[in-house]
């Protein structure tokens, strides 16, 4: 009996390190998965893994920014599911260093339509379905740069920041349709991403592990057990909050 | 002896209450003003009575989501004063009350626009001038809502969440530079704003109920005088925090 029986997902951005490992996470734990990215071939290898191990999923291929794909996606989900009741919003670009004087305002935006523009899309289309569902959950994948900031990333930090604060206002307005909403943000978390800056994961450990109390870099594991929770009726009484997963690094 | 005599402050939305009494503020206090906004007749009205009272200003109509417009407007107001060492950010709108779900696409891009890359696009301008003079303060003015939830305002309370974090972002790069930056969280200020979308000041005082614990709304002075703290160098030390202005209406 896992701790997702009958529930049907859908994970943005699953082709990737974070978003995966929620993905098979919630595929072992009975849910069924839809899962998203713009990667065909990343996201095609997460539904292959939790159809190995057992679970259901399906593979769709879409742009979050894109109004028209994300609702077709969701609808589809819900058509091939018989309902949604869970959504994981983890799809983010991060823009190349910059500071706010020398970056482009091409740059800046395309962070803000990913990340936060995505998000409400996404989550805008799959309301309707949560409350034909009498209730549903969303898991707004948030970050520490959404409450403490870090040099040369100021898109990014924006949208993290208002992730936060659009996951209350779902909590808010959609508490009478008992749907829940609740961000987590991660520490630094052992994925390809860190090495986009770093170019190997020792010289991210040499450079971020001090900054954790706990003594290590999170796994993406770490990430989908906080997931599976909220995701969770353990998390019935959760609404509105700001799951911290991140080894103590804002604590100190 | 003004507390920011000598100072060049930029002030959007210099036509509204809170900006509008910040501009009057700042020019009382010594400095010279440019005072922005997208409405000509209320922009020139600030700029007119800072005159009139003595001080020293000017008036830009501008729409801050307009990139070429806020360089033209940045630049015109160092050809005219000299310098930018101060600026404060409080353009912003809110949407007509919408659940997620039922708010149009359009109508939450617009609302980042202003509240969020607004912001961003103002900062990016007086960055260059701050560091030529050799440090600067900017002032972002965010709201409660930034913190907490509010009801049926998805799009506001995302950007001013945003908004929180752009300020942190900017803190942490510019502080080489002199340059500090910081977030003002207004509760709810008796503004004509406010008046627009409810009928009576006792109305609203009667919404927030135990949250107002001073049984009473802000006025737009008391944001004025958080923002000459901050731009005056009493705050040499004070970068990248959030000034929390509510009455404690965000501790209970």
């Amino acid at each position: 009996m896992g701790m997702l029986d009958g529930k049907a997902a859908l994970v943005t951005a699953a082709g990737g390190g974070i978003a995966g490992a929620i993905a098979r996470r919630f595929g072992a734990e009975g849910a069924a998965v839809c899962c998203v990215d713009v990667n065909e071939e990343t996201v095609a290898k997460t539904v292959a893994d939790i159809e190995a191990a057992g679970g259901k999923a399906i593979a769709r291929v879409c742009n979050v920014a894109d109004e028209a794909a994300v609702k077709a996606c969701v609808d589809e989900t819900a058509t091939i599911f018989g309902k949604l009741d869970v959504v994981v919003n983890a799809a983010a670009a991060s823009e190349p260093l910059h500071t706010v004087a020398n970056m482009p305002l091409e740059v800046w935006q395309e962070v803000l339509d990913v990340n936060l523009t995505g998000m409400f899309l996404v989550s805008k289309h799959a309301i309707p379905h949560m409350q034909a569902a009498g209730g549903g959950q969303f898991i707004n994948i948030s970050s520490t740069f959404g409450h403490i900031a870090w040099p040369q990333r100021p898109a990014y930090m924006a949208t993290k920041g208002a992730v936060r604060q659009l996951t209350r206002s779902i909590a808010l307005d959609f508490a009478p349709d008992n749907i829940r909403a609740n961000s987590i943000l991660p520490g630094a978390i052992e994925t390809n991403r860190l090495l986009a800056r770093t170019p190997t994961m020792e010289q991210v450990r040499a450079k971020m592990v001090p900054l954790h109390p706990i003594g290590r870099l999170g796994q993406p594991e770490d990430i989908a057990n906080a997931a599976a929770f909220l995701a969770s009726d353990q998390s019935s009484f959760m609404t509105g909050s700001d799951v911290f997963v991140d080894g103590g690094f804002t604590a100190v | 002896m003004g507390r920011l005599e000598g100072k060049v402050a930029f002030i959007t939305a210099s036509g509204g209450a809170i900006a509008g009494a910040t501009a009057r503020l700042f020019g009382a206090e010594g400095a010279a003003v440019c005072c922005v906004d997208i409405v000509e007749e209320n922009v020139n009205q600030a700029a007119t009575d800072i005159n009139d009272a003595g001080g020293k200003a000017i008036a830009i109509t501008c729409d801050v989501t307009d990139d070429d417009a806020v360089r033209t407007a940045v630049d015109k107001t160092v050809a005219e004063f000299g310098k930018v060492d101060v600026c404060f950010n409080a353009a912003a709108y809110s949407e007509k009350r919408h659940r997620l779900a039922d708010m149009p696409l359009d109508m939450w891009k617009s609302v980042i626009d202003v509240n969020l890359t607004g912001m961003f696009i103002v900062a990016r301008h007086v960055i260059p001038q701050m560091q030529a003079a050799g440090g600067g303060s900017i002032i972002n003015v965010s709201s409660i809502y930034g913190v907490v939830g509010a009801k049926e305002r998805p799009a506001y309370c995302a950007a001013k969440g945003g908004v929180r974090m752009l300020s942190k972002s900017i803190a942490v790069d510019y502080a080489v530079d002199n340059i500090r930056a910081n977030s003002i969280m207004p509760g709810p200020i008796e503004t004509p704003r406010l008046l627009a979308r409810n009928p009576s000041i006792e109305a609203v005082i009667e919404r927030h109920g135990p949250r107002l614990h001073q049984k009473r709304l802000g006025k737009p002075e008391e944001i004025a005088q958080t923002a000459l703290f901050l731009a005056s160098d009493d705050a040499s030390f004070t970068s990248g925090a959030d000034m929390i202005v509510d009455g404690a209406y965000t501790a209970f």
